[in-house]
């Protein structure tokens, strides 16, 4: 599988963190192409700093609280989760990173496997049995 | 499997999912499969609706047997055989 992971809204991480824990329960090998907004929150210090909402942010409360009633995991802990259960690659477009300040491996989490171009993305999204845009 | 030898059934390890909703029963079914060895049984409790119909698709496409799954209030009791 790959994805596109363009947003880095809580709601659209939490939602690809959902996906990819079920990527990895069915042992997929996942490619995950971090572009624009996505990059952002994966900067060093901002992943647990993302509050904003894609869309309705009228119901950002509202969305933090359910997520806190249901025991909904951060949407960094389905990544590690995901990370820990099969084979999934984080890639992030140096594009995006440079975007916001961060132009090398060591200013990403941990998470980060490499940082690319759009070439690879393009590839792996022709060769995957399945192809998300987050 | 009958509802009379399900409940009777003694799993090899428990996993108690009830804290969780998706995807996380599921996620703890896949990590108490990878304990156990192939004929031995997981009984895991979940209180997710979805999870229901999840699991058992799960373990069919994995290659192991769903034995069946007991209502309990307020959660449900679902029951694996590892292939």
């Amino acid at each position: 599988m790959t994805m596109a992971l363009f947003s880095g809204s809580i709601d659209k991480l939490t939602g690809a963190g959902v996906i990819l824990s079920g990527a990895a329960a069915d042992d997929m090998d996942v490619d995950v192409y971090v572009l624009l907004m996505g990059a952002r929150a994966f900067i060093k210090g901002n992943e647990n700093n993302i509050n904003s909402l894609s869309e309705y942010p009228e119901l950002k409360d509202e969305f933090i609280k359910s997520a806190k009633t249901l025991n909904v995991p951060s949407w960094i802990e389905f990544f590690e989760m995901a990370k820990e259960l099969t084979n999934v690659k984080i890639h992030i477009c140096s594009l995006a990173g440079k975007m916001w300040g961060a132009e090398k491996m060591e200013d990403f989490i941990d998470l980060t496997d490499d940082l690319c171009g759009i070439g690879e993305y393009i590839t792996s999204a022709q060769e995957a049995d399945v192809h998300l845009f987050i | 499997m009958s509802y009379e030898e399900l409940v009777i059934i003694a799993a090899d390890k428990t996993v108690d999912a009830r804290g969780t909703a998706c995807p996380g029963p599921l996620l703890e079914a896949k990590k108490a499969m990878g304990t156990i060895a192939s004929g031995e049984v997981i009984e895991i409790l979940s209180a997710d609706e979805g999870t229901k119909k999840d699991i058992p698709k799960w373990a069919n496409k994995k290659g192991h047997e769903y034995l069946g799954t007991v209502e309990e209030s307020g959660y449900f009791k679902i029951y694996l055989q590892k292939g």
